[in-house]
């Protein structure tokens, strides 16, 4: 996956013009060959059908499973700004299980409704798993407008009954747009049949998104795997996020001991800096305490150090766990002993059906909203803070669970 | 009204895989024509009408005779009808000049010795096929809204198109999309049947040793497909009764 490209869902009702919606984009972006778009016409004038854009993804589908297209979960289309990237959306089990465990992360969703049919539970369904993956961009397309007569009051009605239901959930969207998908109303193109709407098409919304921060503009962190006792003392690690330097000052949790980086140590180099994802050797100005597990951290934005935090986690394990059994909490280097104490929301990962709240145990791949404590203290963030230490397996005979880090308690 | 979709050579395994809800109904299920020596068009359908093997004697007719098979009115369960209309099926009304030259084109792409002249016998074939589709579509469409007590469309599309174009995903998918429309656009109970289906031989289709079956009132289990002959006159009894 193109790693600048900014990862898109898209979620709604199965009826509502999902595939539409990724065929339209397609074409009126320009992202597909000239050749494809005739061989889909002519197929359809063979039958005596009208083209419809969601033969497009259906036509995508086919030669992913015919091994022609390397992987239709995966979509690609650029605007005159940047690239995107579709990913695979909620109802498929391994796309929760991706978002949740941390393996890829949407930047953006959108929900897609029928203007007709209005807000339905599998709508709701999937606004409820974006808000558990803690997707902040929110776009919401009231679809097949052409339908309803472009219909201003039938748009404020949908849109009025949604949003009712995002604030049950405390899920904001940032953009509600009248789109027909179909006459590519909205989409890319400024509809004249909407001439009462003035916001942004989707592509334009889409275009506002601000870009994810550069790795250079996040906070330091260096997770400790060894230390060495050689001439010298070397710590080594590797930087999970940010940039390491020489004579950086920085803080050493969970001991909260100060010090100096004094050198960087690489086999028959002498560099100065070190970026994320960098596995290197340090020395320190002072003779600290350290050992496996420890964070260094930029002193001035440090994470919380803690027993107990929220958290959504995919289980993957045959055997159910019950509320408050031992398990093993790691998190990059770390490890602790802990518990879960709490199974706030337990949901299907395949029907996104609600199974149930406050539950005391969770089965073979359901999804949950949890609190986590562990025995002895950790330094973990949010998810959307820092990834490294957002993101974390519970272990129990073998990996069980994989999850991310939702907020972290004092 | 009883209607039945006649598809030749709808595979099961296609329909589930394109989800198609109108072919499938409530209750579907693989046929058995294990008693056959091979899948054969015109022995599946004339057994078929007339509720009886009658491959032994549709075989005596020869490779070239055969496809000219015309099955007595009065053997086949048509008769019980009163203003039944049947559209092209083979061994009763197949329309044979059609249905040759179909055959005259597929023997021309194999013979083809260059790619860019397959590629136009191909095109000229999948023509050919998708007109004829298009106009059994409409006299079958047309009698659904007509006085007739049986309607049945025999559709030959999946099967034609199929045998050169098996390995083309979309453009199977597409054509069982339209057929689902058809069955989609039924308002009265209806049966689907096929002969056969179809297995993958390289980029080519050829036809697989069972067929499908769908009804929306009634499992029918693993029937054969001489059992359609008694299934299709008890539901028109049953129909008649009420």
């Amino acid at each position: 996956m193109d790693d600048n490209a900014l990862k898109l869902v898209i979620v709604g009702h199965v009826d509502h013009g999902k595939s539409t919606l990724i065929g339209r984009l397609l074409f009126d972006t320009g992202s597909l060959p000239e050749d494809k778009i005739i061989e889909i016409r002519q197929i359809c004038s063979s039958l005596g059908k009208e083209f419809e854009f969601g033969f497009i993804l259906d036509n995508l589908e086919e030669e992913r499973d015919q091994g022609i297209t390397i992987d239709t979960t995966q979509i690609f289309f650029n605007s005159n700004i940047r690239k995107y990237v579709i990913i695979d959306a909620p109802g498929h089990v391994e796309f929760v299980k991706n978002m949740i465990t941390g393996a890829s992360q949407a930047e953006a969703a959108t929900v897609i409704i029928d203007a007709e049919e209005g807000v339905k539970e599998q709508t709701k369904r999937h606004a409820y798993i974006l808000s558990m993956l803690g997707i902040q961009n929110i776009l919401v397309l009231i679809n097949k407008m052409d339908r309803v007569g472009y219909d201003q009051n039938r748009f404020n009605e949908v849109k009025k009954s949604f949003i009712d239901f995002l604030n049950d959930i405390k899920l904001n969207a940032i953009h509600f747009i009248p789109i027909s998908a179909n006459q590519g109303d909205n989409v890319v193109k400024k509809s004249e049949n909407i001439s009462w709407y003035h916001g942004p098409t989707f592509l334009e919304a889409l275009d506002s998104i601000p870009a994810k921060q550069t790795f250079r503009d996040n906070p330091l962190r260096f997770s400790v795997q060894d230390v060495y006792n050689f001439s010298t003392r070397i710590i080594a690690g590797k930087v999970i996020s940010g940039v390491l330097h020489q004579n950086d000052d920085i803080l050493i949790l969970p001991s909260g001991e100060r010090t100096h980086i004094r050198s960087l140590e690489e086999y028959m180099k002498n560099p100065t800096e070190a970026e994320t994802g960098k596995c290197i050797g340090v020395t320190t100005t002072d003779k600290v305490f350290c050992d496996r597990g420890y964070i260094f951290t930029d002193p001035h934005n440090a994470p919380k150090v803690t027993h107990t935090f929220c958290a959504n986690i995919f289980w993957m394990d045959k055997k159910s766990c019950k509320k408050d059994q031992p398990v093993i909490f790691r998190c990059s280097t770390q490890e602790s002993r802990g518990t879960i104490i709490n199974f706030h929301t337990v949901i299907n990962s395949s029907s996104l059906e609600l199974i149930g709240e406050n539950s005391d145990e969770i089965h073979n791949r359901e999804v949950a909203r949890v609190t986590i404590q562990t025995d002895i203290p950790v330094i973990v963030e949010e998810y959307s803070k820092t990834a490294e230490l957002g993101r974390f397996v519970l272990v129990t005979d073998d990996i069980s669970a994989g999850g991310i880090i939702t907020e972290v308690f004092p | 009204m009883i209607v039945v979709l006649a598809i030749d050579a709808l595979e099961y395994d296609l329909v589930k895989k394109f989800h198609c809800r109108n072919l499938m109904q409530k209750f579907y299920g693989k046929t058995d024509i294990s008693e056959f020596s091979e899948p054969r068009t015109m022995v599946l359908w004339s057994s078929f009408m007339t509720g009886m093997n009658i491959e032994h004697e549709i075989l005596s007719l020869g490779d070239n005779g055969m496809w000219n098979a015309r099955v007595e009115n009065k053997r086949t369960f048509f008769s019980n009808f009163v203003n039944p209309a049947v559209f092209d099926l083979p061994g009763y009304n197949y329309e044979t000049l059609h249905h040759e030259e179909e055959r005259k084109l597929l023997k021309k792409f194999f013979d083809a010795k260059h790619d860019s002249e397959k590629e136009s016998v191909r095109q000229s074939y999948n023509r050919l096929a998708f007109d004829h589709h298009k106009k059994i579509k409409n006299n079958f469409t047309k009698a659904l809204k007509e006085s007739h007590d049986l309607v049945l469309g025999y559709f030959s599309i999946a099967d034609v198109i199929g045998h050169l174009n098996f390995g083309n995903a979309f453009l199977m998918k597409m054509i069982y999309r339209d057929l689902d429309e058809i069955a989609g656009g039924i308002d009265s109970p209806f049966l689907v049947l096929s002969d056969h289906g179809m297995k993958p031989i390289g980029f080519f289709g050829d036809h697989s040793s069972y067929g499908f079956w769908s009804s929306g009132e009634y499992d029918l289990g693993e029937p054969k497909i001489t059992d359609f002959k008694k299934i299709i006159l008890d539901l028109f009894h049953e129909q008649r009764a009420v």
